[in-house]
């Protein structure tokens, strides 16, 4: 069954642009019915607060929102306006189990935060999965030569907001160690800088030393950042401890260049690019042993990986002049298997907390793919040429 | 009455006071825009563990003077590769020469790419770009401390386009030069 549901909200009033035109179709991976038509919506916030969620939750890959009364799961409740913002009381009942869930929201940001929180407490407790709705995605729109800045989102496109003023090249965002904090490289001063920037506040640089800064990753117990320098003469691969304020080198390739790291779950391993092969190649090394070793074997460049929560590396591979993602085992068996009904030429891979949907960059702008099946979905409709996504963890 | 080292204080706390609020004392600081910003928590300075020593900061972009009216050719490179082609290094050598003759000039040298291919690697083989021509002016005599890099990865390109006529003009070493 083919379900397409078409919503139409206002993108966050920071960003001026086109209205978001959200056009999902999912398909593919089983899905249980949802039926919200037992939470009675009157005003405007509790209109918004069922379309985020029916969003939210055909987005989570897991449901699909019945127009009826009929579904395996009912949500029922009431949404009462309260002038600026909701006061949400529901039931969520699934064979043989339910659970009460109430918020009071003062703002229109609040009424989709709360949608957002009962998306992923659906996943949560109906699945025994993690959610996706309450985490946010950075990318940034490149509008030309050495010319683009940093964007945030919420995980289903909305609530955009415009982090750097820039107007310089800008590389590799990545999240901190929260949904307010990121990382990225900035080309602003005249030369590569990473920088560290809490959202809608402050940013200093992390690393400005001579030659490259840039590839700033948190590490899972959030005390150390994997990152590329070259101050002691070859771009190499380093971890900035935050405790001691020291660097330790991770890869000595004097014949090689090493970018885009992140690290394993359990924050003992990072993979990385390292071209000392002649070809871009992933590689994944031990932090304690400092012993690296290569995962990829096909493709003639493999690019931009990301580890997800449920241990699959997903990069994009250049593959017959085109690049896809791909996804594979940090074991290095060697086996590799597309993500199925991505867009040409998709790039910059990365997972979501869920570690099931991936979001990257085609055709100048976002899209999520589904590594259980699902079709793509474009996330960002407003016109810009919209790249390096990450998503928060 | 106010002594004179109330006097002092106080105006080192006014010129404080207005260096932050105008923000300008740093090119990032342009993105403070909320009352009340929140600090980044990074470390003042960073230790090499291996060394012991601090990793400098000290660029030549922020404490010399850029040099203009001097022209050096770029230095051209094969796809993907930092490999220094037997055509260009004639090009190094004159480079080199200039720096032999003016002893109060540095460098930098700039690695730049072309459109294809990830962001975040090209950056790496833009610096390993520059870093072999670095490598190649150190072994033809010029001191290593008046060598640094950057690298624009394909944020840069000298000519707009695609297709290889293009690439190949953009996969490039170019030299800035400095006044120490």
């Amino acid at each position: 069954m083919v379900l397409a549901l078409l919503l139409c909200v206002g993108v966050g009033s920071q960003v001026q642009g086109d209205p978001l035109q959200i056009s999902i179709v999912k398909e593919g991976a089983k899905k249980d019915s949802v039926s919200l038509a037992g939470l009675r919506a009157s005003g405007p916030n509790g209109q918004l607060f069922v379309q985020t969620l029916t969003r939210d939750l055909e987005l989570s890959g897991w449901f699909k929102v019945s127009t009826g009364r009929e579904g395996t799961i009912t949500v029922v409740g009431g949404l009462l306006e309260t002038g600026s913002g909701l006061q949400t009381s529901s039931k969520v009942t699934w064979p043989g189990k339910n659970f009460n869930w109430s918020r009071n929201s003062a703002s229109k940001a609040e009424v989709r935060q709360a949608a957002h929180t009962l998306a992923d407490e659906m996943v949560k407790q109906i699945k025994n999965e993690t959610g996706m709705a309450s985490s946010r995605i950075v990318f940034i729109n490149r509008r030309g030569s050495n010319n683009g800045d940093v964007y945030v989102c919420d995980a289903d496109g909305g609530s955009m907001f415009q982090v750097t003023h820039d107007s310089a090249g800008v590389i590799g965002p990545q999240w901190g160690v929260s949904r307010n904090d990121i990382l990225y490289t900035s080309l602003k001063p005249g030369y590569p800088t990473l920088l560290r920037q809490t959202i809608g506040g402050s940013r200093r640089p992390l690393a400005s030393f001579k030659g490259l800064n840039t590839g700033g990753a948190f590490s899972p117990d959030q005390r150390r950042i994997a990152l590329i320098l070259s101050y002691q003469g070859n771009a190499e691969l380093y971890v900035l401890d935050l405790g001691t304020a020291k660097v330790t080198r991770m890869t000595t390739t004097p014949s090689g260049a090493e970018s885009s790291p992140c690290w394993s779950p359990d924050g003992r391993s990072i993979a990385y690019v390292s071209d000392r092969d002649r070809a871009p190649n992933i590689f994944v090394v031990d932090v304690a042993t400092r012993v690296s070793k290569r995962l990829t074997v096909k493709g003639s460049q493999n690019v931009n990986p990301s580890w997800s929560c449920k241990d699959k590396i997903c990069y994009a591979t250049l593959r017959n002049g085109m690049f896809q993602i791909a996804m594979m085992s940090p074991s290095g068996d060697g086996s590799s298997e597309l993500i199925p009904g991505q867009p040409e030429g998709s790039e910059d891979p990365s997972w979501a907390p869920d570690g099931r949907h991936i979001i990257c960059s085609a055709r100048n702008t976002l899209y999520i793919l589904d590594s259980l099946g699902d079709p793509a979905v474009r996330l960002i409709q407003s016109s810009g040429n919209w790249r390096s996504p990450d998503w928060s963890k | 009455m106010m002594n004179s080292r109330m006097m002092i204080a106080n105006i080192a706390l006014v010129c404080g006071l207005l260096m932050v609020g105008t923000g300008c004392e740093s090119w990032w600081g342009g993105d403070d825009k909320t009352d009340t910003p929140e600090i980044t928590d990074v470390p003042g300075s960073i230790t090499d563990s291996e060394t012991g020593k601090n990793v400098t900061g000290a660029r030549f972009e922020d404490t010399c003077k850029k040099v203009d009216g001097i022209t050096l050719s770029p230095v051209y490179f094969a796809f993907d590769s930092y490999a220094l082609a037997p055509s260009e290094t004639a090009k190094i050598e004159q480079v080199a020469k200039h720096l032999l003759a003016n002893a109060s000039h540095v460098l930098v040298v700039e690695g730049h790419c072309d459109a294809r291919g990830s962001a975040e690697y090209n950056l790496a083989l833009g610096e390993n770009r520059a870093q072999a021509i670095r490598g190649h002016l150190a072994n033809l005599g010029v001191d290593g401390n008046r060598l640094q890099t950057r690298s624009f990865g394909s944020e840069k390109p000298a000519m707009a386009g695609s297709g290889e006529a293009v690439w190949k003009m953009n996969r490039r070493g170019e030299f800035a030069l400095y006044q120490k």
